[in-house]
C-alpha cells in the first residue's frame, strides 16, 4: 500500500473515488480513454501509472474479461456439476467466442449453468431460453433455492416485516443503554467474524472504539468470492436491512458516521437491492434524529483478492488491491488511514438479534467458543440445495439430512471455499458446524459453503484447478503465492499430461513454502485442500508421482 | 474469501521490555520490527524487498523468522520486516525451517529468471546475487515453466531515455522501484500492471521512460536489487571496471540542499555517482543534477590554460605570466586610483576556504572592502531581514524538522525544481496530509497539492503577508505569551497592521481575501508550523521587507525555537550561506562583523597580523550592482570574478556588458569560457567541485566536507590554489592551498566555526554555531533570540518602481525561475545529457492572454521591455494567471536578462528579477 495514495484518496473522500470512476457499470460501453485517465490522474493528484496499475488489476476494467457481452461462470461448483460445456457452447454460438468472458462464481451454485448477460445473472434452465433472454432485455432469471432453518426462532433468516419497527430497536437501545453496555452485549454474545477467520467481533469493535479519531469508517465485506458461497448474496438480496442495521450499530459504537458496502460486481441484483434499502433507511427520520449515519456502496470489479480485508480497503482507495502488511490493523488504520471496522455481511446481520430481547440466547447456541447461528450454502450436490441456518455446533450430518441428502454420487466435499478443506465423505460424521470441530479435524469451516465433488472427478484435476484458481487470483505481491501457484499448477499439469511425474518432495516443499511464507490466506490457505487430497486420495494421486527411488535430473542454477 | 487470522501476541508487563534472539536476551527498542531488532544486534537476515528507507512491504518473505512466546513454545513463521518485536518474544533467525523456507522461495524466484542466470562471485554482484550466494541455493528443481518475461513489451526493455534504463528480464517484482518513486521522490511514475504472476512494472500508462513524467531522480535505479531498473552509468559497471574502483564521498554543488554524493572513480575518471544511504541530508536520495549531470567535469570545452588578452585576443599563457600580469596591473591601478578602485566577486559555487581566501586577498592584500558574492543577487535580503528581526541571517531550523512539523508555509519558492530533495520531502509530507500554504504567482508542482494556493500578482508579497498578519491578529490567534516574553514593538506593529485596508490590499495583490483569511487562521492554529521561502520573496524591491514580514508571522504565532517550526530560506546555491559566512560581503567581514566598526577593525587586524602601520579597509565597500555602476562611471578600474557569469545572470545585460567593458582589468576564474570570461583580460582555469576539497555550508547551516574525487584537469588549478598563488604574487606569504589548514584559520576568525575541525565534521558535517567542544546547533533562537528580543517590523506595501514607471507601456509582468533539469546559467548542466531532456527556455502564457494575443503553444513570441527584446517559444499554460508571464533563464542563446531591469531591493540592492514590466507579441 502507499500511504501517499491512501491520504490523497482521503482528500477526495468516499463519494468520489478513482476506483468507481474506472468502473464502467454498463459493460458494453468503453472504459476511460488514456487521455481521460491522464486527466483523472491530474485531478486525483496521482501518477498516471497508478491509474493504469489499478485499472489493469481488475478483470472487468482492463482485464481480459472487460467489456464482454456474456460471461460464463467458472466457479468450482459449476465446474464440478459439469454444466458449463453446454452453457459455453450456447453463449459462443450466440455471441462469438471473443465475446464470452469468465467470472468466478455468480453464487448460483444451487442450480449451476450460471452465466451473466447485460448485468443480469442467469442459471439453471435459463440457458435453454437464451434466445428469448437476448431478445427481451427485461428477462429475469427463474432462480430458486431453499431457505431453511433448524432453529425455532430464526436469526439470520427471520423475515423483516416492518422496516420502521426494525430500526426502532436502535433508537430504543440508545435510550436504555450506554455505548459501553451495548459493546459488552456484543462481546458477551461470543459473536465471531463470519467471513471465515472467526475473530471476536466485540474485541474488534472495542479496539476501534479505543482509537481517538474524528474520522472512522464501517466497512462491510460483501465481496463474497468463495466459489460455492451464496449466503451473503442471500442476506444482501433478502435481508439488506439486517446488514445495514449491524453497520449502523457498529458506527454508533465506534464513532463512525459512514458505512461502506463493498459488493462484488458479480452480484448486480444485490447492489440494486441494497441501494434501495439505503434509500429506505435515509427516510427514517427517527433514526437520523438520534444518530447521523450514511451508507455508500462500492462496486467491485472482479478480483477475488478484494475479499481480503486490506486489499478491499486499498481497492476502495483506488490503489492496486494488493494485500497490505499488518500491523497496522484496520481498526487502527483502515480506510483512508482512518480507524475502520471491517466485517463480513453475515456478522453485521447477526447484530439485530444479539441486541434484541432474546439476544442472550445467541451465546447459548453452539459450543461456547463458536456461538449463535451460521448460514450454510449447499450446492446442487444436495437434493434441496440452498441456504440453511443452523445453530453453531449442529452436526454436519443433520444439516445434510435437512437438505435431503446428496443428489448424486460424491467422493468428497469442499467446505469453506477454495481455501477450505477437502473433506472425504467418511469424515463428515466427525464434524459439527463450528470453527473448532473443523480445525481439529484438519479442515476449515470458513464461510461454510459446501460443494460436492462428484465421484467421477479426478482429484489430480481438482488440485490443478485449485492451483490455477490461486494463480489467477493471486494479487502478485508475495513470492510464495504468485510464483508458487504457477509452479504448482505446472507441476500438476505436467503430470496430468504425462510430461513429468510429480516430485513429491518438491510438491511438499512448495506447499510448505506457500503455507508458511504467504502474506495472506490465499497463498497460505490453498495448501490445505491440496494436502487433504494428497492425504485422503493418495490412491488416486500416487500414479502421478515419482516413486521415491526414481532419479531426478536437476536443472542447474 | 476469508480474512486471514490475526496473530495476537500477549505482551507481558515487565519494566524493561526485552526479547530473545537465538536464545540470548536483549533489550528491545520501541517501534522496531523484528528485522530492525536483529540487525541492530548484528544478526544478518537476508532480504530482497526491504529498503530501510521505505515502508515495510512484505513481498519477498525471505526475511521470515521463527517466533515463539516461550523458549519451548509453539513457533510461528513471521516475516521479520513487518512484524513488530514484542516483549518476551523468542526469535529464531536461522532455524532449520526458515532456512529451508528462504531457499525454497529463492528457488521460486530464480525459476522465473532467464535460463542463463547465475549469481556470479565477482565484486559487481547485485544485492540479489549476494542473497542467492549466501543462501546456498544451487538448483532449480522445477521443470522450466512459463516466465513472467516471456511476453515483455518493448517498453519493458527500455533504452529511450538519456539516463534511465529498464530491462525487466531480471525483475523480481520486489516493487522497491515503485515504492521509491512514490515514497522518496513522490512522483508515482512507476506502478505495476496486471496481477499475480503477470504483474509487471510500468511507467506512466505503460510508456517508455522518455515518454513518461519521470524526473530522472534515479531513486528506482539506486534501490533496484537486481539492476532490472538501472541507468546508463550503473549499466557500465562491468566486472573489469569494478576492479580497483575508488569511491569518494563529497557534497553536490547544484543547490543549497547539500546532498552527499558517493563518486565512483577509476583511473581518475568518474564512472558513476550515487547517494549514500547514511547521509543525514539526503538519505540515499538526490536529483538528476546531482546523480547524472556530472559529465561537464571533463567536457572538451573545459579551459585548460590561463588566457591573457594580448592584441585584443585571449591567448594561452603560462601561470607565471598570468599572475605577474595581474600583479603588475593591480599595483598600477592601486597606486594610481587607490585600493577602492579594485573589487572582487566571489562564488557561492566554491568552497568556504576559497571564499575565505578571496575576501582575505581583497581586504588584506588589496586593502578594500569591495568584495561581494552572488548572495547579493539572491538571499542578501534574507540575511539582512532575518538579522533585523532575529539577529541571525540564516535558517532557524533543519530540513529534518519536516519530520516533526504539522504545517508548512511555502513562499516564493519552487523546491521540487530548485531544491529537489527538499521539495520531495515537503511533497511527501503534504501528500500524507500535512496542510500547505503556497504563496506564489505560479502554480508550481507543490501548489497543486496545496490546501491554500495564494496566487498573488508578482511583487505583492508584502501586501499578502500583511493581510495574513491582519487576520491572525484580528481573529485573536496571536501567541500572546510568546509575543509578550520574546519580542518587542508589538503594540506599534499590531496597530499599524489593524489599520490596513484589507480590501485594497486584496485588490492590489489580486487574491481572494477569504482564501488569505482561511490560510492565516490555519497557520496560526497549527501547533508546529514551518515556513520556507525562496527567491520569490527576496528578489523584489521590497525583498528585505517581505522577509521581515515573514518573521513577523513567525513571531506572532510563536513558531520559533523548537523542532518542527521556524523560518527557513531555501538557499539557492550550494555554498551561498558559506560565501556570506566567510565575509564575501562589502559591509561585513568573515563571521558577520560590520567592517566599519572600530572594534571589529581591530579584531580583524589582530587576526590577520596586520602591522600597526599597514592599512586595513574601514569603509563599507561596493555591492555588486554598485560595482557595475562604478565601473561605468570610471570609479572602479579592476574586477576579479570567481566563478560567476554575471553577463548572463545579472539583470539588465546591456548595462552589465557596458560596465565590464569600461574596466581596465577584468580577471575571471572559470572552468568554461563563459559570457563573462569572453570579456575578461585574464582568464584563470579553475576546477569544479569534483576536483577539489574544502567545505560547503548548506541552507541549514550544515558545514560539510567536500572531497576531491579526481585530480584537477590538466592545466587547471583548484580555485583556492589560484588565489593563494595570486596572494604570493602580490607579495604576501600564503601557504599552498590545503583545505584543512584554511578551515583551521577560519575557525580562529569566525566565532560560530570555533569548534569545527576537518576531522570532527565527519561524513555528515556540523550545523553552526559549533562551540569549542564540537557541539553543533540544530535549532537557533531556542530560549532567546540572537539579538535578544525578536523585533516586529511594519512596512506598507509599495508598488515597484518598475511597474510605476513602465507598467502602462509594458502591461505584462514577467517573472523568472529555475527548472529541475538545469542550473542557473546552465554552464554545467547544458554540458550534460540534461540538455537532451530540456533543451530550451519557454515562456508560459495564460490561456486568456494567449487568446487575446492569438498565441498558441510552440509559437515564437517577442518579449520586450524598456531595456531590450528577445524571442522565445511560448507555451499556453494554466500555471500562470492572466497578465503574468513566466520563463526560466538557463540558455544563454536567449539572454533573458536583456529584458530584466535596474530596480533593486531598497536595503540590500538585490535585483528585482521577479518583476519585469514587459510586452508580448507574436513574432513574425
Amino acid at each position: 500500500m502507499s500511504k501517499n495514495l491512501t491520504q490523497l484518496a482521503r482528500r477526495k473522500g468516499i463519494e468520489d473515488t478513482l476506483f468507481q470512476r474506472l468502473i464502467v457499470s454498463d459493460k458494453s460501453s468503453k472504459s476511460l480513454s488514456d487521455e481521460q485517465r491522464k486527466s483523472a490522474a491530474k485531478e486525483f493528484l496521482i501518477g498516471e501509472a497508478v491509474v493504469k496499475g489499478t485499472a489493469s488489476f481488475y478483470d472487468f476494467i482492463d482485464g481480459k474479461n472487460a467489456n464482454k457481452k456474456a460471461y460464463i461462470c467458472d466457479g468450482s461448483s459449476c465446474l464440478c456439476a459439469g454444466t458449463q460445456t453446454k452453457v459455453l457452447q450456447q453463449l459462443t454460438n450466440q455471441f462469438g467466442e471473443d465475446q464470452v468472458g469468465h467470472v468466478t462464481c455468480l453464487g448460483r451454485c444451487f442450480e449451476n449453468s450460471a452465466f451473466q448477460l447485460s448485468g443480469e445473472n442467469f442459471s439453471g434452465n435459463d440457458i435453454d431460453n437464451l434466445s428469448e433472454i437476448v431478445k427481451d432485455k427485461t428477462s429475469k432469471s427463474n432462480e430458486e433455492y431453499q431457505v431453511k432453518t433448524s432453529l425455532t426462532t430464526p436469526i439470520l433468516t427471520a423475515e423483516i416485516d416492518n422496516v420502521n419497527q426494525y430500526y426502532q430497536q436502535f433508537a430504543n437501545l440508545l435510550v436504555q443503554y450506554s455505548a459501553d453496555e451495548l459493546l459488552v452485549k456484543i462481546a458477551d454474545s461470543g459473536l465471531r467474524g463470519r467471513g471465515g477467520a472467526g475473530f471476536p467481533t466485540g474485541f474488534k469493535w472495542q479496539s476501534c472504539r479505543d482509537v481517538i479519531s474524528d474520522e472512522k469508517y464501517i466497512v462491510c465485506n460483501a465481496d463474497e468470492g468463495d466459489a460455492g458461497a451464496f449466503s451473503d448474496r442471500y442476506l444482501l438480496e433478502q435481508r439488506p436491512h439486517a446488514v445495514l442495521y449491524g453497520m449502523l450499530v457498529a458506527g454508533y459504537l465506534v464513532g463512525a458516521s459512514t458505512g461502506v458496502l463493498y459488493i462484488r460486481d458479480e452480484y448486480p441484483a444485490a447492489i440494486d437491492i441494497v441501494e434501495q434499502a439505503i434509500a429506505e433507511f435515509a427516510q427514517l427520520t427517527a433514526i437520523k434524529d438520534v444518530f447521523e449515519f450514511s451508507f455508500k456502496i462500492i462496486r467491485g470489479a472482479g478480483a477475488y483478492i478484494c475479499g481480503e480485508e486490506t486489499a478491499l480497503l486499498r481497492s476502495i482507495e483506488g490503489q492496486r488491491p494488493v494485500v497490505s502488511v499488518r500491523p497496522p490493523f484496520p481498526t487502527q488504520s483502515g480506510l483512508f488511514g482512518c480507524p475502520t471496522v471491517l466485517n463480513n455481511v453475515e456478522t453485521f446481520a447477526s447484530i439485530h438479534y444479539i441486541l434484541s430481547e432474546n439476544g442472550q440466547d445467541f451465546k447459548n447456541m453452539g459450543n461456547g467458543k463458536s456461538t449463535g447461528s451460521k448460514l450454510i450454502s449447499l450446492d446442487s450436490s444436495f437434493i434441496n440445495p440452498g441456504i440453511y441456518e443452523v445453530a453453531m455446533g449442529t452436526s454436519l450430518d443433520s444439516v445434510f439430512e435437512l437438505a435431503g441428502g446428496f443428489s448424486k454420487p460424491l467422493k468428497a466435499l469442499q467446505i469453506g471455499g477454495p481455501l477450505g478443506g477437502v473433506v472425504p465423505l467418511d469424515k463428515v460424521s466427525q464434524l459439527t458446524v463450528d470453527f473448532e470441530s473443523f480445525a481439529q479435524a484438519g479442515f476449515l469451516l470458513g464461510h461454510a459453503s459446501i460443494i460436492g465433488i462428484p465421484s467421477h472427478t479426478k482429484m489430480i484435476e481438482y488440485i490443478a484447478h485449485l492451483f490455477e484458481f490461486t494463480a489467477a487470483e493471486s494479487c502478485g505481491k508475495c513470492y510464495p503465492c504468485s510464483l508458487g501457484s504457477v509452479r504448482g499448477h505446472e507441476l500438476v499439469k505436467n503430470a496430468i499430461l504425462g510430461k513429468q511425474l510429480i516430485d513429491r518432495e518438491l510438491l511438499n516443499d512448495l506447499l510448505e513454502t506457500m503455507q508458511l511464507g504467504s502474506l495472506c490466506a490465499l497463498g497460505g490457505g490453498v495448501p490445505l485442500p491440496i494436502q487433504n487430497i494428497l492425504q485422503y486420495f493418495d490412491d488416486e494421486i500416487r500414479q502421478y508421482c515419482q516413486s521415491p527411488s526414481s532419479v531426478k535430473e536437476p536443472a542447474n542454477v | 474469501m476469508s480474512n486471514s487470522s490475526i496473530t495476537h501476541l500477549t505482551i507481558k508487563n515487565r519494566a524493561k521490555p526485552s526479547a530473545f534472539l537465538n536464545g540470548v536476551n536483549h533489550r528491545i527498542v520501541k517501534g522496531e520490527s523484528i528485522l530492525d531488532f536483529c540487525r541492530r544486534l548484528e544478526q544478518e537476515i537476508p532480504t530482497l524487498c526491504d529498503d530501510a528507507r521505505l515502508e515495510a512491504f512484505g513481498s519477498c518473505r525471505v526475511c521470515s523468522v521463527d517466533v515463539a512466546l516461550s523458549a519451548d513454545g509453539p513457533r510461528k513463521v513471521m516475516a521479520s520486516c513487518h512484524s513488530p518485536i514484542g516483549d518476551g518474544m523468542h526469535i529464531f533467525s536461522h532455524s532449520e525451517r526458515v532456512e529451508k523456507l528462504r531457499k525454497n522461495i529463492l528457488e521460486l524466484v530464480i525459476s522465473d529468471l532467464p535460463d542463463d542466470y547465475s549469481p556470479q562471485s565477482t565484486p559487481q554482484n547485485s544485492e540479489f546475487d549476494q542473497v542467492v550466494l549466501d543462501s546456498g541455493v544451487s538448483e532449480v528443481r522445477f521443470a522450466r515453466g512459463k516466465k513472467s518475461s516471456d511476453n515483455l513489451p518493448e517498453v519493458s526493455r527500455d533504452q529511450s531515455h538519456p539516463y534511465m534504463r529498464m530491462n525487466l528480464d531480471m525483475c523480481i517484482d520486489c516493487n522497491r522501484c515503485v515504492r521509491a518513486c512514490d515514497e522518496i521522490q513522490g512522483e508515482q511514475v512507476l506502478s505495476v500492471s496486471g496481477r499475480g504472476f503477470n504483474s509487471r512494472i510500468i511507467k506512466g500508462q505503460d510508456v517508455s521512460f522518455d515518454d513518461s513524467d519521470c524526473v530522472s531522480c534515479g531513486a528506482c535505479a539506486q534501490t533496484c536489487p537486481t539492476g532490472a531498473i538501472s541507468d546508463v552509468f550503473r549499466d557500465n559497471l562491468t566486472p573489469d571496471i569494478i576492479e580497483n574502483i575508488e569511491s569518494t564521498r563529497t557534497v553536490c554543488s547544484y543547490c543549497g540542499v547539500g546532498c552527499n554524493l558517493e563518486v565512483l572513480v577509476k583511473d581518475n575518471e568518474i564512472i558513476s555517482i550515487t547517494a549514500p544511504n547514511d547521509a543525514e541530508v539526503n538519505s540515499g536520495h538526490t536529483c538528476l543534477k546531482g546523480r547524472y549531470a556530472w559529465r561537464f567535469y571533463n567536457h572538451p570545452d573545459r579551459l585548460t590554460s590561463p588566457l591573457v588578452r594580448i592584441d585584443g585576443e585571449l591567448q594561452e599563457v603560462s601561470w607565471q605570466y598570468a599572475f605577474d600580469y595581474i600583479a603588475d596591473k593591480l599595483s598600477e591601478i592601486k597606486s594610481e586610483f587607490g585600493a577602492d578602485a579594485i573589487a572582487g566577486i566571489s562564488s557561492a559555487r566554491c568552497t568556504n576556504e576559497e571564499n575565505y581566501l578571496l575576501q582575505k586577498m581583497i581586504r588584506l592584500n588589496i586593502g578594500t572592502n569591495n568584495i561581494d558574492c552572488c548572495a547579493r543577487v539572491c538571499h542578501a535580503p534574507t540575511a539582512y531581514g532575518m538579522q533585523k528581526s532575529f539577529g541571525t541571517g540564516a535558517a532557524t531550523n533543519s530540513i529534518n524538522d519536516l519530520k516533526q512539523t504539522e504545517f508548512i508555509m511555502l513562499i516564493g519558492a519552487n523546491p521540487t525544481a530548485a531544491h529537489p530533495v527538499t521539495g520531495a520531502r515537503i511533497k511527501q509530507k503534504v501528500m500524507k496530509g500535512t496542510p500547505l500554504i503556497v504563496i506564489d504567482p505560479v502554480k508550481t508542482e507543490l501548489a497543486r497539492f496545496a490546501n491554500w494556493h495564494i496566487q498573488l500578482r508578482p511583487g505583492t508579497n508584502v501586501a499578502v503577508l500583511n493581510m495574513m498578519a491582519f487576520y491572525i491578529i484580528s481573529e485573536g490567534l496571536v501567541d500572546q505569551s510568546f509575543v509578550d516574553n520574546r519580542t518587542e514593538v508589538y503594540q506599534e506593529y499590531s496597530q499599524a497592521i489593524l489599520a490596513l485596508n484589507i480590501d485594497e490590499l486584496a485588490a492590489i495583490s489580486g487574491v481572494d481575501k477569504e482564501l488569505v483569511k482561511n490560510a492565516a487562521i490555519a497557520y496560526a492554529k497549527a501547533s508546529n508550523a514551518m515556513s520556507f521561502h525562496g527567491l520569490g520573496v527576496t528578489e523584489h524591491s521590497q525583498g528585505s521587507r517581505a522577509i521581515m514580514c515573514i518573521a513577523d508571522l513567525v513571531m506572532l504565532t510563536g513558531n520559533i525555537g523548537r523542532e518542527g517550526v521556524g523560518m527557513n530560506p531555501l538557499r539557492g546555491q550550494n555554498n551561498v550561506q558559506g560565501a556570506a559566512d566567510m565575509g564575501c560581503q562589502p559591509h561585513q567581514g568573515a563571521g558577520y562583523f560590520p567592517v566599519d566598526d572600530e572594534k571589529n577593525v581591530n579584531y580583524y587586524r589582530e587576526h590577520y597580523n596586520v602591522g600597526e602601520n599597514e592599512p586595513w579597509p574601514t569603509q563599507i565597500g561596493y555591492k555588486i550592482p554598485e560595482m557595475f555602476n562604478a565601473a561605468l562611471v570610471g570609479d572602479l578600474k579592476a574586477l576579479w570574478i570567481l566563478g560567476e557569469d554575471v553577463v548572463q545572470t545579472d539583470p539588465n545585460q546591456k548595462h552589465v556588458i557596458a560596465s565590464l567593458a569600461n574596466l581596465d582589468l577584468l580577471v575571471v576564474q572559470e572552468i568554461f569560457l563563459s559570457e563573462t570570461a569572453k570579456m575578461a583580460d585574464v582568464v584563470l582555469p579553475g576546477t569544479s567541485f569534483l576536483e577539489k576539497s574544502g567545505t560547503f555550508t548548506n541552507g541549514e547551516r550544515r558545514v560539510q566536507r567536500v572531497n576531491a574525487a579526481v585530480k584537477p584537469k590538466d592545466g587547471c588549478k583548484t580555485d583556492g590554489q589560484i588565489i593563494v598563488e595570486m596572494m604570493n604574487a602580490l607579495g604576501y606569504s600564503e601557504p599552498e592551498y590545503d583545505a584543512e589548514n584554511v578551515l583551521a584559520e577560519i575557525a580562529q576568525v569566525v566565532p560560530f566555526f570555533a569548534g569545527i575541525t576537518w576531522q570532527n565534521l565527519g561524513d555528515n558535517g556540523l550545523q553552526w554555531p559549533v562551540s569549542d567542544g564540537g557541539e553543533d546547533t540544530k535549532i537557533l533562537h531556542v530560549d532567546t533570540f540572537k539579538r535578544g528580543l525578536g523585533k516586529f517590523h511594519f512596512y506598507q506595501f509599495e508598488e515597484s518602481s518598475e511597474i510605476v514607471s513602465h507598467g502602462k507601456q509594458y502591461p505584462f509582468i514577467l517573472t523568472t525561475s529555475r527548472n529541475l533539469e538545469h542550473y542557473n546559467a546552465g554552464t554545467m548542466t547544458r554540458r550534460t545529457d540534461n540538455e537532451m531532456i530540456v533543451s530550451e527556455d519557454v515562456l508560459l502564457v495564460s490561456r486568456q492572454d494567449a487568446k487575446a494575443k492569438n498565441i498558441r503553444t510552440n509559437d515564437q513570441v517577442r518579449l520586450f521591455s524598456d531595456r531590450g527584446e528577445i524571442e522565445l517559444k511560448a507555451e499556453v499554460s494554466d500555471k500562470v494567471k492572466a497578465g503574468v508571464l513566466f520563463t526560466t533563464f538557463h540558455f544563454p542563446e536567449l539572454m533573458i536578462n536583456q529584458v530584466t531591469g535596474n530596480v533593486t531591493d531598497k536595503h540590500t540592492k538585490c535585483p528585482e528579477y521577479k518583476v519585469v514590466a514587459v510586452g508580448i507579441e507574436l513574432a513574425h
